[in-house]
């Protein structure tokens, strides 16, 4: 399996356990204390950065010499990232444009980093996708 | 007008060029042997650059090993 893919597969698994955990403990609407949401959102982040930084050098231990990153590599990354673009532009308008004039605070914020987490899920999933079932630019 | 896709004879050329191995391959052209497996297979269409470097290392015109087939009939 390409290193690329990998990387894409632990970051997948890894936005969906912290971030499905965080979503699914964390309600969208202002409830708590502001340092009780910062902790809970700051334990989320610290839990992935920690994660992906062992995966990271996991991987780079075990591929230390081997091939990089080619062509096929960039194209596909290429191709999930435009993809998840869009969805990341959905995001910001609802959580941006839209949700403004009828919340507020943390449902905000919580919009907003539904967003971003949404678009990464979509441009990991669409690597891996697309390291299985080819790509033709 | 009949379904097309670029096809690829890279495996049979491997094999005539003394069984060289995909790494091999993917050493001389510059890319991974994941990549030249994807190709083999149908699954990535490679850039000209590599198209070319391709059929370089396997010491053949480019033709010989890409080129279109129908869906339904084959090399065309």
């Amino acid at each position: 399996m390409p290193i690329p893919e990998q990387f894409a597969r632990v970051w997948l698994a890894t936005l969906l356990i912290t971030y499905g955990i965080y979503f699914a403990l964390v309600p969208g609407v202002d409830t708590g204390s502001m340092w009780s949401q910062l902790l809970s959102f700051g334990m989320t982040a610290v839990a992935q950065a920690v994660i992906i930084a062992v995966a990271s050098a996991w991987m780079e231990l075990r591929h230390r010499g081997g091939p990089r990153r080619d062509e096929r590599d960039r194209a596909i990354e290429q191709r999930a990232t435009s993809v998840a673009y869009h969805v990341l532009m959905v995001g910001v308008i609802l959580s941006g444009c839209i949700m403004p004039f009828s919340h507020n605070g943390w449902a905000l914020f919580h919009a907003a980093v539904a967003a971003i987490a949404i678009a990464e899920i979509v441009r990991n999933g669409v690597i891996v996708v697309l390291y299985r079932r080819g790509w033709h630019g | 007008m009949a379904e097309r896709r670029l096809g690829n004879a890279v495996r049979l050329h491997r094999f005539l060029a003394r069984e060289m191995t995909q790494a091999q391959l993917g050493e001389r052209v510059g890319v991974t042997r994941q990549t030249i497996a994807a190709i083999e297979s149908g699954r990535y269409s490679p850039t000209l650059e590599a198209a070319l470097l391709i059929a370089e290392a396997l010491g053949k015109p480019l033709e010989d090993i890409f080129f279109w087939e129908n869906t339904d009939s084959g090399k065309t």
